[in-house]
C-alpha cells in the first residue's frame, strides 16, 4: 500500500480552479521532487495535503496509508503523520518556539495514546535537534519565527520535522533563500530524517538541493497538473532547458 | 432596576439625605461633601463615561449592599507599618504623604469614596528597607481606601488580591529613590466596581503597575500616575481577557510634571463574547518637563464578532524637548497562525489559546499568576 495516494485531485479557491486533476503515489522510503513554474500550483498542492481551509477539494481524494484524509482537519492529518514545511512560515511573537514544539509533541503523544514526554526529556530532544541544524539553543526560547531570518525560518521548519518524525514530509521550497552552508545543513537534516518508514516530497525550483537529497522521482507541475514525471535526470534537464519544451 | 436611569444629581440628593459614614471620624469629609453638594458627580453622558454606563454603578451605590461576613485581611512583614485607616495614626500618615496626589474635581466619583468610606489601611515602608510583599487580601466594606507611603530608597511590592468593592481608592507616594511594584489582580466578578489608583513618583523613584484583569458586570479602573520629581520612572502594564457580557473600562493618565522622566505603558487585551473593553491612555507632558520620554502601546484582540473594543491614546505635550510615541491596534486572532499550529497536531481550541496567551504575554511579567487568575490558560 502506498504511503500517499492522491487521485484525480481538483481544487478550487473562491470558485477558481487551481489544481486540475493531480495523481501521485508515494511509497515509504522514497523521495519525490515536485518542480514547475511559478504559479503552477505547487504550494496549493502542498497546502491542500496539509488541510488548509479555503481550498475546496471539488473532486478526487488523498489517502495516507490507505486512509482517506480528504475531509480531515489539519491537526488530524498531522497526527496521522503528515507534515508540511511552509514556503512562508508564520511569525507568532509571544509564543516561544519551545512551548510551541512542546504543545505539538504533547498532542502527538496523546494522539498515540501515550503520556507526553517529561519537560527534561523534551528539552534534551529539542536541543539535540537544534544543534543538528546548527541552531543556537537560544533559538528555542525566541518567539515562533519572530524576527528570524529567512534561512532561520526554513531551518526551524526542518527542526519541527525532526522532532515530530512524520510519515510524510512535504517541504515547500525549504531550499529557497538558503546560503550554501545552510543548504548543506538542511540537506543533512533531511537525509538524517529519511528512512524506510517515511517519505519526502520536495517542492523546489532548483536542482541544487537535489544534489544533496537525491530524489527517486521528479515531477513537473504545470497549470495544476503533473505534466511530466521522470527520474533524477529530469531535474538536470529542466535546469538546462527550462519548462518550455514540456509544453508547460 | 427598571424605570428612569439614576443620574449624578439625583444620586447626590439621596445620599446627602442619608449623610456620610462615621468610619475614620478624623477624616475631613468636607471636600467630598462639597463636591457632591455642588452636583459635580458625572452625569450620564459625561465624556469620561462614554463607554461605561455610570447609571448602573450609581444603582449599586444607592442600593448600598454590604456583605456581612468580611474582615480586614492584610498580610505584611514586621518592618512595614500598617494601621487601620480609622486609627488616628492614619491621619498622621496622610499628612506625611504630602501634597494631594490627585485632583478630586478631576476624579469626582472619588468623593463618594470619601463620603461613604467604610474600611482602609495606611501603609508606610520605612526609608531604605526592602521588606517582603504587602498583600491586601480583603477589606471589610464597600468603600475602601489604601494609602501607601514608600519612603526614600525603600523597595516594596504591594499586591491587591482579587476582592470585591463598590469603590476602592489606592493612593501611593514613592519618595526619592524608592520603588513600588504594584500588582493588581482582578478576578471575574458579578459586581459593579470602580477603583482609582493615584500615584505620585518623586525624584529617581520608580512606580511599576502590573494589572491583570478579568471582567466584571461593570469594572472601571482609573489610573493616574504623576512623575513629580526629576528622572522619575513609571511602568504600567495591563492585560485583560473578557468573556460573555463582561465589561472593563481602563482610564489611564500619566503626567510628566518634572524633567527627565520615563514612562512606559503596555496594554494587551482580549475581548470575547459580547464583552466590552476600553483603554483610554493619556500622556500629558507639562511645560518644563524637558527630556521626558513617554510611550504608550495598546493592542487588542477581538475574539468574536460581537465584542466591542475602544482604544484611544491621547497626547498633550507642552514641552519641546521630549520623546513620545503611542500606538493602538485592534485586530482579530491570526487564523494563519492558528492553522500553522494545527498543522503541527495542535487542536484548534488549544491553538487559539496558545495564540491568545502569546498575544497577552507582552503585558504580563508573571505568567504563573496570570494563569492562576485565568487571564491566560
Ligand atoms: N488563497 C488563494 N486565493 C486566490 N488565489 C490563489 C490562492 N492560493 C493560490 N492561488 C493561486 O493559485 C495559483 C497557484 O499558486 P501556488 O502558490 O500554488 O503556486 P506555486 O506553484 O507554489 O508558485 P511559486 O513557485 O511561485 O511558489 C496562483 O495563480 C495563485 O495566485
Ligand atoms: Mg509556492
Amino acid at each position: 500500500m502506498s504511503l500517499l495516494r492522491v487521485e484525480e485531485l481538483h481544487v478550487e479557491v473562491d470558485g477558481k480552479p487551481i489544481l486540475a486533476g493531480i495523481d501521485l503515489e508515494v511509497d515509504a522510503g522514497e523521495v519525490h521532487a515536485v518542480m514547475g513554474p511559478n504559479g503552477s500550483g505547487k504550494s496549493t498542492f502542498a497546502n491542500v495535503l496539509a488541510g488548509r481551509p479555503g481550498y475546496d477539494v471539488v473532486r478526487g481524494s488523498m489517502r495516507v496509508d490507505g486512509e482517506d484524509v480528504t475531509e480531515l482537519a489539519p491537526e488530524e492529518r498531522s497526527l496521522r503523520g503528515l507534515f508540511l514545511a511552509f514556503q512562508y512560515p508564520i511569525e507568532i511573537p509571544g509564543v516561544s518556539n519551545m512551548e510551541f514544539l512542546k504543545a505539538a509533541v504533547d498532542a502527538h503523544a496523546l494522539g498515540r495514546g501515550e503520556d507526553p514526554p517529561s519537560a527534561i526529556d523534551f528539552v534534551r530532544h529539542a536541543r539535540e535537534a537544534a544543534s543538528r541544524l546548527e541552531l543556537n539553543p537560544d533559538f528555542l526560547k525566541r518567539g515562533v519565527n519572530d524576527g528570524f531570518s529567512g534561512g532561520e525560518k526554513k531551518r526551524n521548519e526542518i527542526l519541527q520535522m525532526l522532532i515530530l518524525e512524520p510519515r510524510l514530509a512535504v517541504l515547500d521550497e525549504t531550499d529557497s533563500g538558503l546560503d550554501i552552508d545552510a543548504l548543506q545543513v538542511v540537506a543533512n537534516g533531511i537525509n538524517a530524517f529519511r528512512g524506510d518508514g517515511n517519505a519526502v516530497v520536495l517542492v523546489t525550483h532548483y536542482q541544487r538541493l537535489l544534489n544533496y537529497v537525491v530524489p527517486d522521482h521528479v515531477h513537473v507541475l504545470a497549470d495544476g497538473r503533473i505534466v511530466h514525471s521522470g527520474d533524477r535526470s529530469l531535474a538536470l534537464e529542466l535546469e538546462e532547458r527550462g519548462y518550455g519544451w514540456l509544453g508547460a | 432596576m427598571a424605570g428612569l436611569a439614576l443620574n449624578g444629581a439625583s444620586l447626590a440628593e439621596k445620599l446627602l439625605a442619608r449623610g456620610p459614614t462615621s468610619y475614620a471620624p478624623w477624616l475631613d469629609r468636607r471636600p467630598h461633601l462639597d463636591l457632591i453638594e455642588q452636583r459635580a458627580l458625572p452625569e450620564l453622558r459625561a465624556e469620561a463615561w462614554r463607554h461605561t454606563n455610570i447609571a448602573r454603578w450609581y444603582e449599586t451605590v444607592l442600593a448600598g449592599t454590604e456583605r456581612a461576613t468580611r474582615s480586614r485581611r492584610v498580610e505584611f512583614p514586621g518592618e512595614v507599618e500598617v494601621v487601620d485607616f480609622a486609627d488616628p495614626r492614619a491621619a498622621e500618615l496622610l499628612v506625611l504623604r504630602g501634597e494631594e496626589i490627585f485632583r478630586l474635581d478631576a476624579q469626582p466619583i472619588a468623593a463618594l469614596n470619601g463620603m461613604l468610606l467604610g474600611s482602609g489601611v495606611a501603609i508606610r515602608v520605612p526609608a531604605g528597607t526592602v521588606p517582603s510583599p504587602v498583600r491586601i487580601v480583603d477589606l471589610p466594606a464597600a468603600y475602601q481606601r489604601i494609602l501607601v507611603i514608600v519612603e526614600p530608597d525603600a523597595r516594596v511590592e504591594l499586591i491587591e488580591e482579587p476582592s470585591s468593592y463598590t469603590h476602592r481608592l489606592v493612593e501611593a507616594v514613592v519618595q526619592p529613590g524608592g520603588r513600588l511594584l504594584h500588582r493588581r489582580l482582578q478576578a471575574a466578578s458579578p459586581d459593579r466596581e470602580c477603583s482609582l489608583v493615584a500615584v505620585r513618583v518623586q525624584a529617581n523613584a520608580h512606580y511599576e503597575l502590573s494589572q491583570l484583569s478579568l471582567g466584571g458586570d461593570l469594572r472601571r479602573n482609573d489610573i493616574v500616575a504623576t512623575l513629580a520629581g526629576n528622572a522619575a520612572n513609571v511602568t504600567l502594564r495591563g492585560a485583560w481577557r473578557l468573556v460573555e457580557s463582561q465589561h472593563l473600562d481602563n482610564q489611564v493618565a500619566v503626567h510628566h510634571d518634572a524633567p527627565g522622566g520615563t514612562s512606559r505603558q503596555t496594554f494587551r487585551g482580549v475581548a470575547d463574547g459580547r464583552s466590552r473593553a476600553v483603554l483610554n491612555g493619556r500622556i500629558e507632558i507639562a511645560p518644563g518637563a524637558q527630556q521626558s520620554d513617554a510611550t504608550l502601546n495598546t493592542k487588542n484582540l477581538l475574539a468574536s464578532d460581537t465584542a466591542e473594543v475602544y482604544a484611544k491614546p491621547e497626547l498633550e505635550i507642552y514641552a519641546n524637548d521630549v520623546k513620545c510615541s503611542h500606538g493602538a491596534t485592534i485586530g482579530a486572532i491570526d487564523e494563519d497562525a492558528v492553522h500553522y499550529f494545527r498543522t503541527r497536531g495542535i487542536d484548534a481550541p488549544t491553538a487559539r489559546s496558545l495564540f491568545v496567551r502569546g498575544f497577552l504575554r507582552e503585558a504580563i511579567d508573571d505568567v504563573e499568576t496570570a494563569r492562576r487568575l485565568g487571564v491566560i490558560q
